[in-house]
């Protein structure tokens, strides 16, 4: 039979003149000679040309007629299987192909998807399609994002408010000290970046209390996950001002697990970064002990110049986050160690130009601040629908010292130590129960010590100020809501327990002051509150009333008489979503409170060198207004985002500040007169992304006006600081060997005081980033930098003081892990920011260090 | 009954997950094509795709959600809870406004699309009725463009045509990804169709792409497919749509009230597959 078929395909062919040839066989998997369905089979002719295709079917089998063979291949291939390449004049047919088992990877490549994407409440940003060349973190990136502005610590707003969550895949592993995943997280490690609005973390609330603020959730890409990712980089160079080595180092860990994350960041630098604001908890809230330092040294600054050209620094920071998924909650441990020391110098030369010959007065001040900072904090909580529970226990100890040397015509030496102790236990649990009833317990209990100490020698005396200050603060309180057609009412009440005492001590006080230089004091307070709150939804208003009602009995130790206080603080919020693109939020309240109990204070402190405090020696109550408003719009299709703020505020004290001059000394305390302050905020950003360069733009503004008053030597000062700004910034690639990052920004402030007002001065900052990445094989693994910034600031009406700084930085790209770089700061070596300014009776010199130039190479590595 | 029907479409998952049948590959395609409503724009929408060596289903998310919902009564409840707290607004006066462009789950695309080595099921809504047809595998014939070549998402593709159901089709698929499959009923190249278009605004463009193991789920029950003819239900399909303010009037017993007086006709310039006339 077959032979006949043969017979007459050959007579076939021989009629055509072709000889057709049936490619033919089986696919089966190695090991277990399955056959395998599904398999692509290509054949391909000596050029490597496509001839023919088929796939193999159900049985594994596969026929594909072709007129020759002569040269030609077979290249089978499926997803999860080795690719075999058949020479098809070595095999006979039917072909027995095997196939091997191996991953198919997938390409890493950039989605064209859509840079912001909307769906419902979450707005998504694709991180690719934001990013350039020179950003390292994930933060440089999210400052592209029309609609999402990083400040320099981290800390991040969407439409002008600040954020209330940071998640990392939905786990919220830093709380308030997200910074150091903004400034650590590598942007390449992260695929898209969800903006959630109107965001409520605590589930146990969804549907009963809104809220009006957004949270950010990084989505990071496959790589990053289920695996530890390692990033870092280490630098060395030479400075030429201050003369020496300088370094710059971090390294960067991170473990994104499904029941275990871990972020542990390592950072040291001299080279005018301040690390130790980088694990600062965003989300804090004040301390409920109230203490706050009496003494203050600082040390003298650079004017409206950025602080990376004008710090003299050595920082450190260690930070160990972890987070474990247990059972139905998460237990967080999270670690900071920070150091920071920085030195200054100034130098100011006065000069009264007098009858009998000109009078110069120096003063030249050098010091260095050493702070040291260790945290610790443990939480643990459950966020279900039914259940929230919290406990966050936080141990936190800090230590501050500075020296300020002052030379000139009143010569001292001033040294502060300055530590803080402070253990807080706050627990809070809410359950809700019949889908409409809530119940919450909260205790918080809170220890901490202040202790404060200043030495200053001067004329070869030694004065010494020494400060005990503890407290101790306790709040328990309970509460209950339930909802009913929209209507969420709850009450709040509880009570909150205060003990605190002071001791200062100053043995050596000035002859020319009067009176006492001891106190030894408590404030003691226990107060009952009840809270009522009211949140009511129609259509898409939310409106919330919240109406709290305390009575407060203090205790002074004799100090000044006890009192009991009634106090109450309502307010009001309005909030209006007509739809996705438009927010609207309007906000009112008034109310009554106690002074701050650090101001009762009858006897001298000595603050620094020639201030001193003396606080008030009666109780007082203060009352306050305010109202507020924002806007927020946002057209996420055409990538545009704006938001608008106003606030004003009243605020009526029954005491004045006042200022008096003993000789060279200056003594601030209160006066009983009233005074009434006013103060008016505005704010606006517009935001959008310019596709056509991968670019976004922003325009900002913000005007403010504050009012108060001051007695000095017993004449009232009425000061109205009025201040705008204005500021824009642009950036993207408009060519494929070049992008760019412009920013300017310009202000122009003025006090006026007792109806007079000074003359405006401005300040302008403009800086350009350009990068040029050539193009070409042997060219594509390098790119240069050039960056400058030019300072423009009036110094008196009309001089101006104009500084150009210019760094520059060579990137080679060994592969994808591997950088080296070398760069040049502050090339033209500009070691000095002085001015001189002139009025008719005197000539004020000033005299500032600036960072000189600065050579740094970094390796930088990833995981 | 209801509940009956559940417990088998549970068992036909387990059963499903026995038979790994698990995606390798997840495709998302953005799938353009005229607006009937809109005449002279393009519409967008957002269609997945779901493949291994030996099937692929096409579907999109947002449908499948809802047709999840529907298929308990519990869910189909919430699902109309969450449609009218976003479309209905409620009226001072007491009458309500319905508008349908604020943002809800609701099931805009009926169609799914299984396909094996052997055949094609769709099931789709056609004149408006649910309609299942299958077609054979083996049906597009291909010719290859291997001069024509491009880069789509770092995937060399090569270009090949077909004529299929009315439309001369123009795709590029890459070998790279040997599996046989690619957007709504294209099929049959040696690997993925990353891109395809036709005249008059058809186009799919591969929008992410990815790794997956994700379960190729049937149909959620719920739904009584009939058993059609393609030509003609798509016939019928075109005589719906030219007419359908009166057919809905007629069969809800309302009042046909047209802006224009006139309803437009369902050109095949509307239809992807315009072999029916």
């Amino acid at each position: 039979m077959n032979r006949l078929l043969f017979l007459i395909a050959f007579a076939l062919a021989a009629l055509n003149g072709v000889a057709q040839v049936d490619v033919s066989g089986v696919v089966v998997e190695e090991g277990s000679e399955e056959p395998l369905p599904g398999a692509s089979v290509i054949l391909r002719n000596a050029d490597g040309k496509i001839k023919k295709f088929a796939t193999s079917g159900a049985d594994g089998k596969f026929a594909i007629p072709t007129p020759e063979t002569e040269g030609y291949t077979l290249d089978v291939s499926m997803m999860n299987f080795a690719k075999q390449t058949v020479k098809l004049d070595s095999v006979k047919m039917p072909v027995t192909i095997v196939m091997e088992r191996s991953a198919t990877m997938l390409k890493e490549v950039a989605v064209k998807a859509e840079r912001i994407r909307e769906q419902g409440d979450t707005i998504t940003y694709d991180v690719g399609s934001f990013a350039q060349t020179q950003d390292r973190s994930i933060g440089d990136v999210l400052k592209r994002m029309p609609g999402i502005d990083v400040s320099n610590s981290g800390k991040i707003q969407y439409q002008g408010e600040d954020i209330n969550k940071f998640y990392i895949e939905g786990a919220d592993l830093l709380g308030g000290k997200y910074g150091i995943a903004t400034n650590g997280i590598n942007h390449d490690d992260v695929g898209a970046v969800e903006v959630m609005e109107n965001h409520q973390p605590m589930q146990v609330l969804s549907g009963i209390s809104f809220s009006d603020k957004a949270a950010i959730n990084l989505k990071l890409k496959n790589k990053a996950k289920a695996t530890w990712t390692f990033h870092g980089h280490a630098g060395g160079g030479y400075s030429w001002q201050p003369e020496g080595a300088v370094w710059d180092g971090e390294l960067f860990a991170m473990a994104v697990m499904p029941g275990f994350q871990n972020i542990t960041t390592l950072k040291t630098n001299n080279i005018g970064e301040d690390l130790s604001g980088s694990a600062t908890d965003f989300f804090a809230s004040g301390r409920d002990t109230g203490l706050s330092r009496y003494v203050g040294v600082s040390l003298p600054g650079v004017p409206n110049l950025s602080g990376k050209r004008t710090l003299f620094n050595r920082s450190a920071l260690l930070s160990t986050n972890s987070l474990w998924k247990v059972r139905n909650g998460e237990f967080k441990a999270q670690i900071d160690y920070s150091f920071n020391q920085v030195t200054a110098q100034a130098a100011n030369i006065t000069t009264y130009f007098l009858e009998s010959g000109d009078r110069v007065i120096t003063e030249n001040r050098d010091g260095r601040d050493r702070s040291h900072s260790l945290s610790g904090k443990f939480i643990y909580e459950v966020n279900q629908k039914t259940t929230f529970i919290n406990n966050t226990l936080s141990t936190n100890i800090d230590w501050d010292d500075v020296r300020l040397g002052v030379t000139g015509s009143l010569p001292n030496e001033q040294s502060v130590k300055l530590p803080d102790y402070h253990v807080a236990n706050k627990f809070k649990m809410i359950k809700r129960f019949d889908g409409k009833h809530l119940i919450t317990f909260q205790s918080n209990n809170e220890w901490e010590s202040l202790p404060q100490t200043l030495n200053v020698v001067m004329d070869g005396n030694n004065i010494r100020q020494h400060i005990g200050d503890h407290a101790f603060h306790t709040h328990e309180s309970a509460a209950y809501a339930f909802s009913i057609k929209g209507l969420t009412i709850s009450l709040e009440g509880g009570v909150k327990g205060y003990l605190r005492s002071l001791n200062t001590e100053l043995p050596d006080l000035p002859a020319e002051l009067p009176g006492k230089t001891e106190n030894a004091l408590s404030t003691n307070y226990f107060t009952v509150y009840a809270t009522p709150k009211f949140e009511y939804w129609v259509k898409r208003v939310n409106f919330t009333l919240n109406a709290p009602v305390s009575f407060s009995h203090y205790t002074f130790d004799k100090a000044i008489a006890n009192r009991s206080e009634a106090y109450f603080s309502p307010s009001l919020s309005m909030n209006w979503k007509p739809n996705n693109r438009f927010s609207m939020t309007l906000r009112g309240g008034a109310g009554r409170s106690p002074m701050d109990l650090n101001m009762i204070q009858p006897g001298y402190i000595m603050t620094d060198y020639r201030t001193f405090s003396q606080g008030v020696d009666d109780f007082y109550n203060s009352t306050s207004q305010r109202i507020s408003a924002n806007f927020a719009y946002k057209l996420t299709r055409k990538g545009i985002f704006a938001n608008a703020m106003v606030m004003q505020s009243w605020s009526h004290v029954p005491y004045t500040m006042s200022q008096r001059f003993y000789g060279d000394y200056i003594v601030y305390s209160y006066a009983d007169a009233k005074s009434d302050g006013k103060n008016l905020m505005a704010l606006g950003s517009i935001g959008k992304t310019l596709d056509f360069m991968r670019g976004s733009t922003n325009v900002n503004g913000s005007f403010l006006r504050n009012e108060s008053r001051l007695f000095s030597e017993n004449n009232a000062v009425n000061t109205v600081s009025t201040g705008w700004s204005i500021g824009a910034r642009i950036n993207g690639s408009p060519l494929r060997w070049l992008s760019f990052d412009y920013s300017i920004d310009f202000s122009n402030s003025q006090l006026g005081i007792n109806g007079i007002g000074n003359s405006w001065l401005s300040g302008m900052e403009n800086s350009l980033l350009l990068i040029f990445m050539p193009q070409g094989e042997h060219w594509s693994k390098w790119e240069w930098r050039i960056k400058g910034d030019h300072y423009h600031n009036e110094l008196t009406e009309g001089k101006y003081k104009n500084v150009l700084l210019i760094n520059t930085k060579l990137v080679y790209k060994l592969n994808k892990r591997i950088e080296l770089s070398a760069m040049l700061s502050n090339m033209f070596n500009h070691r000095t920011y002085n001015y001189t300014t002139y009025s008719e009776l005197s000539s004020y010199e000033s005299q500032r260090w600036l960072r000189g130039r600065e050579l740094l190479f970094t390796i930088s590595l990833r995981k | 009954m209801k509940r009956f029907i559940a417990f088998f479409y549970c068992l036909a998952v387990f059963l499903a997950a026995i038979a790994q049948d698990r995606a390798t590959i997840t495709a998302v395609y953005s799938y353009s094509h005229p607006a009937f409503e809109n005449a002279g724009e393009i519409k967008t929408d957002e269609m997945t795709l779901l493949a291994n060596n030996t099937r692929s289903k096409w579907f999109n998310r947002m449908s499948e959600y809802c047709d999840s919902l529907c298929s308990t009564p519990e869910g189909k409840n919430k699902l109309q809870e969450i449609q009218i707290a976003a479309w209905v607004i409620f009226e001072p006066g007491g009458g309500i406004t319905v508008d349908k462009s604020k943002p809800a789950p609701s099931k805009d695309i009926d169609e799914y699309i299984f396909t094996n080595l052997s055949e094609l099921s769709v099931y789709d809504k056609l004149a408006n009725t649910a309609s299942t047809y299958t077609e054979p595998y083996s049906e597009q014939e291909w010719n290859l463009d291997e001069g024509s070549t491009t880069d789509i998402m770092g995937y060399n593709c090569i270009m090949a045509t077909t004529d299929y159901h009315g439309r001369k089709w123009k795709v590029w698929f890459t070998p790279e990804l040997p599996v046989s499959f690619g957007p709504w009923k294209l099929r049959g190249l040696p690997g993925l169709i990353l891109k395809a278009e036709t005249d008059g605004g058809f186009k799919f463009e591969i929008k992410d792409l990815g790794r997956s193991d994700e379960q190729m789920l049937p149909l959620y029950p719920g739904t009584n497919y009939e058993k059609v003819d393609r030509k003609k239900a798509l016939a019928d399909h075109k005589y719906f749509m030219s007419h359908r303010t009166t057919l809905l009037a007629a069969e809800y017993g309302a009042n046909a009230n047209l802006k224009d007086g006139v309803e437009p006709e369902y050109l095949p310039e509307f239809a992807i597959e315009c072999d029916f006339q």
